[in-house]
């Protein structure tokens, strides 16, 4: 053990903090108590009047929105609908048409 | 196994400290945490305040931490990295490299605290983590080990750098200090790498 070592050893050694430290210390604990949970700030942060408004016309325009997307499926879903019916039609005129000319074609023959 | 179980982890099955526990823990560790923090700012009012945000830093963990022992070494290593984290947001205010450091002119006697005070401020002239190395191992008496596991750099490391700090260190106290000892050599200086 050197002598440089025994001063560096007692010109570093512990001292106590100043007079009330602790009981500083224990305050700022009891503040950091008082204050509201992360979640509890959420939800106050939630009910808070302007917040309402704000989720009030958030949940209004997602309901307007999903009416509309709903409305364009039902008007997509009739469109192909229709376009369905039309096909089939042409189809049956075609087949009406092409049994017709054969019909004629058969009496052309005999003629 | 060392006493410094660092293990950020908590295991499983072990008792968290309580909030009871927590003044306890306060009475226990204060003159600790703030020496660690007044001996390497060199400030009472800073050095309270970083002491008071260690604290406080623990209350909000004390539910990771098994025991008392192992809240004891969180807080040992909680502000030792503070304090370096402090300084260099502080930036080099204060700090003078250790080799332009002003060397004390006068001699002083064994008993002198004008001696300790210029040893202090010795101390004080260090870059941060060897600072933070020679209160650990003069204030806190941690073996270099321990030293190596709280500042998470490996022991080799820490063995170097200390042997070198305190060798600088030796070389400027030798002015105000005379002859430090008469075999010329500290107990770290047989740990020292070849």
């Amino acid at each position: 053990m050197s002598r440089f070592d025994d001063e560096l050893r007692e010109a570093l050694k512990r001292v106590d903090p100043p007079d009330g430290f602790s009981e500083r210390v224990l305050a700022r604990v009891a503040e950091e108590r008082a204050k509201p949970s992360l979640i509890e700030r959420f939800r106050r942060a939630l009910w808070a009047p302007r917040m309402r408004w704000a989720a009030v016309g958030a949940l209004s325009l997602a309901i307007l929105a999903g009416v509309q997307h709903q409305r364009a499926v039902e008007q997509r879903a009739r469109g192909e609908q229709a376009k369905e019916q039309v096909l089939l039609a042409l189809r049956i005129t075609a087949e009406q048409i092409q049994t017709a000319e054969r019909g004629v074609r058969k009496l052309n023959a005999s003629w | 196994m060392s006493q410094l179980a660092l293990a950020d982890s908590v295991t499983p099955g072990a008792q968290a400290v309580s909030e009871a526990d927590f003044s306890g823990i306060l009475r226990e560790n204060q003159a600790m945490v703030y020496s660690i923090a007044f001996n390497f700012l060199r400030d009472q009012a800073l050095a309270e305040e970083l002491a008071q945000d260690v604290f406080l830093q623990l209350y909000k963990n004390l539910g990771r931490l098994e025991s008392r022992q192992h809240a004891a070494n969180w807080l040992r290593r909680t502000t030792g990295h503070r304090c370096i984290d402090f300084a260099r947001r502080r930036g080099p205010v204060k700090e003078v490299d250790l080799e332009s450091a002003p060397e004390p002119s006068s001699e002083g006697s064994f008993t002198d605290p004008l001696l300790r005070e210029r040893l202090r401020r010795l101390v004080a002239s260090l870059p941060e983590k060897k600072r933070l190395l020679v209160i650990m191992r003069f204030q806190e008496e941690m073996e270099l080990e321990e030293i190596a596991k709280v500042l998470n750099i490996p022991a080799r490391t820490v063995r170097t750098q200390m042997w070198r700090t305190l060798a600088l260190m030796r070389e400027k106290a030798s002015h105000f200090l005379g002859e430090i000892d008469s075999t010329g050599r500290g107990p770290d200086r047989k740990e020292a790498p070849e």
